[in-house]
């Protein structure tokens, strides 16, 4: 990855995973003993734009330390929702950013800027 | 994930799999009344049995319903003399199920669809976003 539209592609990928870890835990908010998943990349992603060299960005998945109900399940149904909110808006912001970036680039090369 | 559009079916394997909770209070309710002779077992109450459906090491792919549990035959012996199905002590067997009990877990499987489906909104806003990519 390289650039800021690399930055920006990696982003919306872990975002659109994020909505998929998000849609499972739901799925499963009714399921015994399921663990909810919580897939992180942002703390990665800083580290490795703050880094001088340029680093490697990851993306992990863990379980979910909130705490279990009797049935072992730790599904939390409304952060889920707020969390599912949040994670379109991040998308829909990742792909504006996109779109302006080509637009720049298109400008850039004898295009149109909008 | 590798399909296309992939978000929006995990949440479409909750929505099934509430619709089948659903269908088996539906079902449970239906049949609280019914009436066995003793020497016969009786309806047992339904429930469903949820499973993750998910790939080692990778980002859960949504539910499945592995089957539905069939509960206990027993029931309950109720004296009912009158019932044609009576035995000689006058007793009848009928199923264990309360209503209560099922229409608690009928909210439960209702907020649990509308939450999926919700998801599924989510991610629907969010993939049609991403078609105006370049354009």
């Amino acid at each position: 990855m390289d650039g800021i539209v690399g930055v920006l592609q990696f982003a919306t990928d872990g975002v659109n995973q994020q909505q998929q870890a998000t849609a499972n835990n739901l799925a499963n908010s009714e399921t015994p003993d399921f663990t909810a998943e919580d897939v992180n990349f942002q703390s990665s992603l800083q580290q490795a734009l703050d880094s001088a060299g340029g680093g490697t960005a990851n993306l992990t998945v863990n379980p979910d330390p909130a705490p279990m109900a009797t049935d072992g399940n730790n599904v939390d149904t409304s952060t889920q929702l707020v969390d599912a909110q949040e994670e379109m808006l991040q998308y829909q912001t990742d792909v504006e950013m996109l779109n302006a970036q080509f637009r720049l680039i298109s400008g850039a090369a004898g295009g149109s800027f909008s | 994930m590798s399909d296309l559009f992939g978000n929006i079916n995990v949440s479409g394997s909750g929505v099934s799999a509430a619709q089948t909770w659903l269908n088996t209070i539906a079902g449970n309710i239906a049949n609280m009344d019914d009436v066995s002779p003793t020497d016969e077992a009786t309806y047992g109450e339904q429930t469903p049995v949820f499973e993750p459906d998910a790939a080692l090491g990778q980002v859960g792919e949504g539910v499945t319903v592995a089957g539905v549990d069939e509960g206990s035959t027993a029931g309950i012996i109720e004296a009912d003399p009158t019932s044609p199905l009576a035995d000689a002590q006058g007793e009848v067997r009928v199923p264990d199920i309360e209503l209560g009990g099922q229409m608690v877990n009928m909210i439960q499987a209702q907020d649990d669809y509308q939450a999926n489906t919700s998801a599924m909104a989510d991610a629907r806003s969010a993939y049609q976003s991403a078609l105006t990519l370049g354009t």
